[in-house]
């Protein structure tokens, strides 16, 4: 399918999109215009709902019933896209653009084999024979890396980990070999090891085939490392383009500071470099402001200019490499002022131990035969296993680790959901490790609480605000009337500090970010001292994500709540935790003061975690560690040390020790404890995977 | 007295304009669905105002062309339907059937003006009037409902009594005059007499209150059991499931209709078998809203009894009433308020015992999705009961799929009635329910097709109006 075509693949001019309803005609994309060149990579970063989804299903002209291209042009390879058939379009799709989505699994047909569906591509699209389409599926899936190749082919999706099946995607995708790749955020769904290893594999066949790449995401690190060139957008518009140097460290739009400013990195310190939240919130799309779009939430906003005019035009950035900004001002910014009004708070000192874990495990028997459970041998799956240690008033113990680790079980067993095998809990030096939660006083339940990741999820949809946190006061045996309980309600609508009119609101009527909000105060309703955050800012925007962050911290000095942060996300537990511990497969592998698990030595998988977080800073240099394979099966765990399937140290360990063994807990300093085999000289090798380039 | 025609004066105006368009728009449609076969990618282009226009030759000509005649159509009907309403008896039989309807046409115009006019404060009730089908679906069904209230309870739109007999009008044809008919009483039998000589029009409206009364309320019944067992059985899982499962397999694969005909054997009803089923079932109403209320008000006892004495009392009074007959098995209860025909008793029960089965299926399967979300979890670590959980943070969010169902399961119900009226099960064999008549008018169908057909039709779109009805409502409850 290779042709001679030597111009630009992908020209986008000044594109519109517009989703009709029976209301109002709802622009979703405005004035965008982009260009893939041959080879290249561009980025497509912006917050959910900005209109980045809109421009990939335009490019391949499937926008639905109601959704319309209203203004510009679609040029794939020189030809117009808007002017073509069905049929013309269908020949195209899946042969010369091919898309990647999210999810894997709704991306494979789960009744038909793999090799099968590989086979459809060249088969309809090239009239290739069934033997030819079979190599050629063959050596695709090669190509992505998966071990074993025949027997996949031969397996239905469900056989195969989310890993590997979004591998089968990026495999199908490319079959016929395409001369543009869409993206749409092909590993959110992915834990973050594994993250690292699909996008070295995308980068890695974008260079083998020569494809060009358009890659939606929202996360800038990934940009980063994938990416030749960025547009950043904004409320259905580009407010910026240009290559990833140029807009990462000379940006020309407030909206692309105000984002990297709210993100944290992992190499910078948080009292040099606090968080800072983007005001207000996103405009619906049928209330944008007039003029600049950002011009409500941004600092350098001038009245009568900014929302002067209709729609801010894009302006060039001379000297750099075609790189526009969408800002009037762009010139009389100085860009690298310090943050306006930011205050450096004060840490309180943590207090006494409130919580004690000590060598607490949980096993679940598992029924081998479900049918005729009982009767058959039962499985023991090792949740927690020997899980140690102490957490104090107003403190931040971060919990990291993939799926699958036993954070979630552990979360459990403290909430009194599921009591443990063995072990104890200590809270106030009281065992409750054995009291379910009904068994448990209500100043017990009200201490320990729990704030939930899925925003959209945290909230009964069909009870008001206020009722919900209502009802938690009235469980925690709060207030004596209902009078009381409002006043009270509403106090804890000022402590997440959103407006006292949401309290007669639906949930529905809230942004996954207030919805947070709700959930905290919820979970501070009866004055907890313990919360287990469980990532609650993983499925947020990012310039909401700081705001929470900030919430829950500042709400934690104020009432010395000891937190306990679950999160796969190593920027942001840097930037919060004073502990951390990392767990792997049911096992704490590293536990320790923040700057201690940050830098070397590491654990093995500490060292490949911290290497997989992708950075938006491109000034660190990041060690490359590609962790193979998947996570294993808590079902059916490795014999020895766990993670001994995927460390790359394994050689080092002499006499076969991490197959046969699983290591003790070694104590490398104070507070500082690994479990590993290696010998303390080679871990005191171990280099810092994380630098920052002497500027 | 003259017989009536069909359509009267009005016919000769409107007749030849009606036996013109409908074989057109017959026509259209055919057209339509045969060039629909070889159609293209029909282009559409926006508008400035914000709408869409498809674009594209003979095939949106068709399209419109269907449109316009079918609109045609209607207002010919309604203009029958007006007509007849003002005109009566010299617009033939449908002139005088609108007429007798005029309160219902009444009903449903006001109800319809106001839905339309404060739809956005209505919630999903006026979100159904975005819905074509749902609004025509929900016409229909209170059209039935209405004509129930009228007849039962103002007596308004019947024009005969629906047992009394007028000599000579033994299977006479629609629109006869009545022999001998007296100042005051109407003229004419507007859909013709059955073999009893019973007016065919009245019969079939007097049936509807047969059946609005019982279908939603056996329905309702079936929802109370559903739901107090479905939720646990979801909620908990396991061996609760394992065991409710299998009792609602049992009843789902016992033969309805042998359960009927047994449930009505003199010799079983002696036993006292449907009065004890009634004693079991009638007692989930009760069960779910002492539930309901106390998960609620757990924390304030003072609360937690007054409304517990509030809603229980009465329940219970009527729970006691609705077993408790004379002369029965159970019979000893003092304050008995009100007795159920003991047929009417046996047709309830047995339509709340083969529905709950599905609907606590239903509910099980909804349980089991909605338990793995997020606040599901916040209520347990906060502590709640389980039945708290249950019955205010589950249910309240199946609410759609349930209420979908409930329409849905009104119209099986209204087909079940049909069915055991059909046989003769358990009402009284002269009751004018459309499952009797259309029974009694089939013995003579080779002759004459007037006494069967009405309750037939009736039937018929009662359970359409109800179909339609949970369409619209599930389409725009997705919608959201």
């Amino acid at each position: 399918m290779k042709d001679d075509y030597t111009g630009p693949i992908l020209e986008i001019d000044q594109l519109s999109i517009s989703f009709f309803t029976r209301l109002r005609e709802i622009p979703a994309v405005m004035d965008f215009s982009v260009t893939v060149q041959p080879g290249e990579a561009v980025g497509l970063v912006g917050e959910s709902g900005c209109g980045k989804s809109t421009v990939a299903l335009g490019v391949m002209q499937d926008l639905g019933k109601n959704g319309r291209i209203v203004g510009g042009t679609i040029k794939f390879k020189g030809r117009d896209l808007n002017a073509m058939s069905q049929e013309e379009l269908r020949d195209i799709r899946g042969s010369q653009i091919a898309m990647i989505y999210q999810e894997p699994m709704a991306s494979l047909n789960p009744a038909m084999k793999i090799g099968k569906q590989l086979m459809e591509v060249p088969m309809i699209h090239a009239g290739a024979s069934e033997k030819e389409a079979y190599d050629r599926a063959l050596q695709v899936v090669t190509d992505v890396k998966l071990p074993d190749p025949r027997r996949i082919l031969n397996s239905y999706p469900h056989q195969l980990s989310g890993g590997q099946q979004q591998r089968i995607v990026i495999a199908m995708a490319l079959m016929a070999e395409p001369s543009l790749l869409i993206l749409d955020e092909p590993t959110t769904a992915l834990d973050v090891t594994v993250e690292a290893a699909v996008v070295e594999l995308v980068k890695e066949l974008g260079q083998k085939y020569g494809t060009s790449m358009l890659f939606i995401s929202h996360n800038l690190g990934l940009v980063l490392e994938t990416c030749d060139r960025i547009c950043v957008m904004y409320s259905g518009e580009a407010v910026e383009t240009g290559s990833i140097e140029d807009v990462f460290d000379k940006m020309q739009h407030p909206y692309t500071q105000a984002l990297f400013r709210s993100i944290p990195l992992p190499g910078a310190d948080k009292n040099a470099r606090p968080l800072v939240a983007i005001p207000g919130n996103f405009p619906l799309p049928h209330e944008r402001p007039p003029g600049c779009n950002f011009g409500p939430r941004c600092d350098y906003f001038e009245a009568g200019r900014c929302d002067g005019m209709e729609r801010i035009p894009m302006a060039r950035i001379e000297g750099d490499d075609r790189h526009f900004s969408r800002c009037l001002k762009f010139g009389e910014i100085d860009w690298h002022a310090p943050p306006a009004n930011v205050q450096t708070k004060e840490k309180s000192e943590p207090g006494r131990v409130v919580l004690k874990m000590d060598n607490l495990k949980k096993y679940y028997e598992v029924a081998a035969n479900a049918l005729f459970g009982g009767s058959g041998a039962t499985k023991v799956v090792k949740a927690n296993e020997t899980l140690s240690f102490e957490a104090r008033e107003s403190e931040t113990l971060a919990i990291v680790g993939e799926s699958g680790c036993g954070k979630s079980t552990f979360a459990k067993v403290l909430m009194g959901l599921e009591t443990a095998t063995d072990g104890q809990i200590l809270l106030d030096n009281r065992n409750i490790e054995s009291t379910p939660i009904e068994a448990r006083d209500t100043q017990t339940i009200a201490d320990v609480q729990m704030v939930f990741q899925n925003p959209f999820d945290t909230l009964n949809p069909s009870m008001s605000v206020g009722r919900q946190i209502m009802r938690a006061l009235e469980i925690f045996e709060h207030g004596n009337s209902d009078a009381e309980r409002r006043e009270e309600m509403l106090r804890l609508l000022d402590l997440v500090k959103l407006p006292r009119a949401f309290a007669d609101r639906m949930p529905r009527q809230l942004s996954g970010g207030q919805k947070q909000r709700v959930g905290i105060a919820r979970a501070f309703a009866g004055g907890a001292r313990i919360v287990v955050a469980d990532e609650p800012v993983s499925a947020l925007d990012v310039s909401v994500q700081a705001a929470v962050t900030d919430l829950l911290m500042e709400i934690q000095r104020e009432q010395k709540t000891t937190l306990l942060f679950i999160s796969h996300d190593l920027s942001i537990v840097r930037y919060l935790s004073d502990r951390v511990m990392v767990m792997y497969l049911g096992h704490v592998v590293e536990l320790g003061d923040t700057d201690q698990v940050f830098s070397p030595p590491y654990h093995p998988y500490t060292e490949a975690l911290l290497s997989a977080v992708p950075i938006a800073d491109t000034r660190v240099e990041k060690q490359h560690i590609v962790l193979e394979g998947d996570i294993p099966s808590a079902m059916n765990p490795p014999p020895g040390c766990p993670f001994q399937t995927r460390c790359r140290w394994k050689s080092k360990v002499p006499g076969g020790l991490c197959d046969k063994d699983v290591p003790p807990v070694r104590m490398l300093a104070q507070g500082h404890q690994i479990k590993c085999h290696l010998a303390d000289e080679e871990l005191a090798q171990m280099q810092p995977v994380i630098k920052i380039a002497a500027e | 007295m003259d017989p009536l025609t069909w359509t009267g004066s009005l016919g000769t105006v409107l007749n030849p304009i009606l036996f013109i368009l409908v074989p057109l728009f017959a026509v259209a449609v055919l057209a339509r669905i045969v060039l629909s076969m070889f159609e293209p990618d029909i282009g559409s282009k926006a508008n400035a105002d914000g709408t869409l226009v498809a674009t594209g030759g003979i095939w949106t000509l068709s399209q419109r062309l269907v449109g316009w005649l079918g609109l045609a159509v209607l207002a010919l009907v309604l203009a029958y339907l007006i007509f007849g309403a003002v005109m009566g008896t010299a617009a033939g039989i449908i002139g005088g059937m609108s007429q007798a309807f005029t309160p219902v046409w009444i009903a449903l115009l006001v109800t319809f003006v106001v839905s339309i006019r404060f739809k956005r404060k209505l919630g999903l009730y006026g979100k159904l009037f975005d819905s074509t089908i749902g609004m025509i679906g929900f016409g229909i069904v209170m059209f039935w409902v209405f004509t129930a209230i009228f007849t039962g309870v103002f007596d308004l739109i019947a024009t005969h009594d629906p047992l009394s007999q007028a000599s000579g009008m033994k299977n006479k044809v629609p629109g006869t005059p009545l022999r001998g008919a007296e100042e005051g009483e109407f003229q004419w039998y507007l859909l013709g007499g059955d073999n009893l000589a019973r007016d065919v029009f009245s019969r079939m409206v007097y049936g509807s209150t047969v059946v609005i009364v019982i279908a939603p309320f056996a329905t309702l019944f079936a929802f109370m059991v559903g739901i107090t067992l479905g939720l646990p059985a979801g909620y908990y899982g396991g061996r609760l499931d394992l065991g409710l499962s299998f009792l609602a397999n049992l009843v789902l694969a016992f033969p309805v209709i042998l359960l009927f005909y047994l449930l009505v054997t003199p010799e079983i009803v002696a036993t006292g078998l449907p009065q004890f089923m009634a004693v079991v079932l009638f007692v989930f109403p009760m069960i779910f809203f002492g539930v309901l209320i106390h998960a609620r008000y757990r924390t304030q006892p003072g609360k937690d009894y007054l409304y517990l004495a509030i809603v229980l009392v009465p329940l219970f009074l009527s729970y006691m009433s609705a077993i408790n007959e004379t002369g029965s098995k159970i019979d000893f209860w003092p304050i008995d308020l009100f007795d159920i025909n003991s047929g009417i008793l046996v047709v309830f029960v047995s339509v709340v015992f083969v529905n709950s089965p599905t609907v606590f299926r239903i509910v099980r399967g909804l349980a089991l999705d909605i338990k793995t979300r997020d606040y599901v979890a916040a209520a347990q670590t906060r502590g709640e009961r389980p039945w708290y959980i249950m019955l205010w943070e589950i249910l309240p969010n199946a609410r759609g799929p349930l209420i979908v169902d409930f329409c849905l399961r009104i119209g099986y119900t209204t087909i079940l009635l049909g069915t055991l009226g059909f046989f003769g099960l358990g009402l009284p064999p002269e009751s004018p329910d459309w499952g009797s008549t259309i029974n009694e008018g089939r013995k003579l169908l080779s002759i004459y097709l007037h006494p069967a057909l009405p309750p037939a039709l009736a039937l018929l779109s009662l359970v359409l109006g109800l179909n339609l009805l949970a369409d619209g409502l599930r389409e725009e409850s997705l919608r959201d």
